[in-house]
């Protein structure tokens, strides 16, 4: 498939998803078509460009999705000052309700953060993602988009209650200098991209309710021919398995979400292994008058010591990797769709400390 | 006087018993005439208008959201879903994040709602009882929830 067979076809979606869901009274009862926007203004101390290195000042995120019987078509294009991705694009079919296999390039199924909140700013509380949870561009270090075949599933246990499987197959991202480069499905691919398996199991208290919790999992192959990779790791062959565990659970006005990762980080030609741990709290309490308050405490392990981990570390005296974070923040719901948030956060990195406050106004459109 | 009172109870007994009366504040499923439904039981209904699949005989259900009076929804969303507005619209959005589910249809016109469930066997939607009660294109499934 062309690229620009993609782009014609990815414009005629957008056309058609948008067409539809401007018809009188909203009859849209198989199309979906939603923009989340949100705007950011950002402090940081020592850092070199502290707007440089995490969310843009701005970025729009179009969600576009058609359905028609069992099939799906499903996509993500996100837009910001610098950057136009197409973060996913699915083909799927519903075997069952609620059992769908996706064909695309789709985010992987054992992140816990961003299976739920992607791209979406206004859905997630807080303005910040965990940096164990951040995209590629963002020196993630685990890979998030793949390109391939993801299966998903819910099924219900006794009266109430679901099981969630996911699982995924395809091409992962290649290495770079000091970066994961996933498939792009509108731009050139330089660079090998090699097998990634991911998955998830998760318990749902209530079928069609937020609680969540589960096991993850994640095998990525990961190949580089940037020599700065090649000295720095000792090998152009990374093998990563990721073994994590999460917990999203919603009660009353409370909410907790948490997760914990166990990274094995194999270095194939120089023989040599390591493994560090990253994990995250972050609970939420809703106040009255549309407010919400939150903290998020982050931590790791052995990240220091780690050859891959210091690989994304570019020494531009920006924030690429942290080992620890605590935030905490406040969300006000002002109107309809719509919310002003205010995040202060303490960094320490593999280089400096940093302190920080964020404003965001986030919403939704139509 | 006593003849009078009595044939006043009467007539209030009778228009207690007259179908009008009672259903101001009724809330009922309704599906269209034509459709094969027969019933849809409470976590059916709550997953219809979650945006996730619900099926019958192989037909994917099509729920359609009755705006037409702020209040309706609001005791649908309270009642049936188990949500506040604001926590109903969040749910929805996040699964058309999640998964590029379509969020039920809105109708603010109640005579476009009828109509639109009349020509679509697989829609779903509420109303008050009081409004459909004589409508010929829509059959009634069940009460939800009367005051």
């Amino acid at each position: 498939m062309t690229n620009s067979f993609l782009r014609g076809s990815i414009t005629a979606l957008l056309v058609l998803c948008c067409a539809n869901s401007a018809v009188a009274d909203h009859e849209h009862g198989s199309n979906e078509f939603e923009v989340f926007v949100a705007a950011e203004a950002i402090h940081g101390s020592g850092q070199t460009h502290p707007t440089g290195d995490d969310d843009t000042w701005f970025d729009a995120d179009v969600v576009f999705g058609l359905t028609q019987h069992q099939f799906r078509v499903f996509g993500e294009y996100y837009i910001t000052p610098e950057e136009r991705d197409l973060e996913r694009l699915q083909f799927g079919f519903e075997f069952a309700p609620e059992t769908v296999l996706w064909l695309g390039r789709f985010h992987q199924p054992g992140s816990a953060w961003n299976t739920e909140h992607h791209h979406g700013r206004y859905l997630q509380t807080a303005i910040t993602r965990p940096f164990i949870e951040r995209w590629e561009d963002e020196d993630g270090l685990i890979p998030q988009h793949i390109t391939g075949a993801l299966f998903e599933s819910r099924q219900p246990i006794g009266n109430d209650s679901a099981i969630q499987i996911s699982g995924g197959v395809g091409s992962g991202p290649g290495l770079t200098k000091s970066q994961l480069l996933p498939i792009d499905l509108i731009d050139n691919n330089p660079g090998r991209h090699r097998l990634s398996v991911t998955g998830r199991i998760a318990y749902l208290p209530e079928y069609v309710g937020t609680s969540s919790a589960g096991l993850l999992f994640g095998h990525d192959h990961i190949s580089s021919s940037s020599p700065f990779a090649l000295t720095a790791l000792g090998s152009s062959d990374v093998t990563l398995s990721v073994y994590g565990a999460y917990v999203d659970w919603t009660t009353g006005p409370w909410r907790v979400i948490g997760a914990n990762y166990y990274v094995d980080v194999s270095l194939d030609q120089a023989m040599h292994r390591e493994s560090f741990i990253s994990g995250y709290l972050q609970f939420e309490r809703q106040l009255p008058r549309k407010l919400t308050v939150f903290g998020r405490l982050e931590n790791s392990a052995r990240m220091q010591e780690s050859r891959y981990v210091a690989l994304f570390q570019d020494r531009d005296g920006d924030i690429d990797t942290a080992i620890r974070r605590n935030a905490v923040g406040l969300r006000w719901d002002y109107v309809r769709r719509q919310a002003l948030t205010v995040e202060l956060s303490h960094i320490v990195t593999l280089a400096q400390q940093s302190d920080e406050v964020r404003i965001q106004w986030s919403a939704v459109v139509p | 006087m006593r003849k009078t009172g009595t044939i006043w109870l009467l007539v209030l007994f009778l228009a207690a018993a007259m179908p009008g009366a009672w259903a101001d504040e009724t809330l009922v499923l309704i599906v269209s005439a034509d459709s094969k439904v027969a019933q849809l039981d409470s976590l059916e209904v709550r997953r219809l208008f979650l945006g996730m699949t619900v099926t019958h005989n192989g037909e994917r259900l099509r729920p359609l959201l009755n705006e037409s009076d702020p209040r309706l929804k609001d005791v649908f969303l309270q009642n049936v879903v188990s949500m506040t507005d604001t926590t109903y619209d969040r749910r929805v959005l996040a699964l058309a994040l999640q998964g590029g589910r379509s969020l039920p249809a809105v109708y603010t016109d109640k005579a476009l709602l009828l109509k639109e469930i009349a020509l679509d066997p697989t829609a779903v939607s509420f109303a008050w009882a009081k409004d459909v009660q004589h409508d010929k294109g829509t059959k009634v499934l069940r009460v939800l929830w009367h005051d």
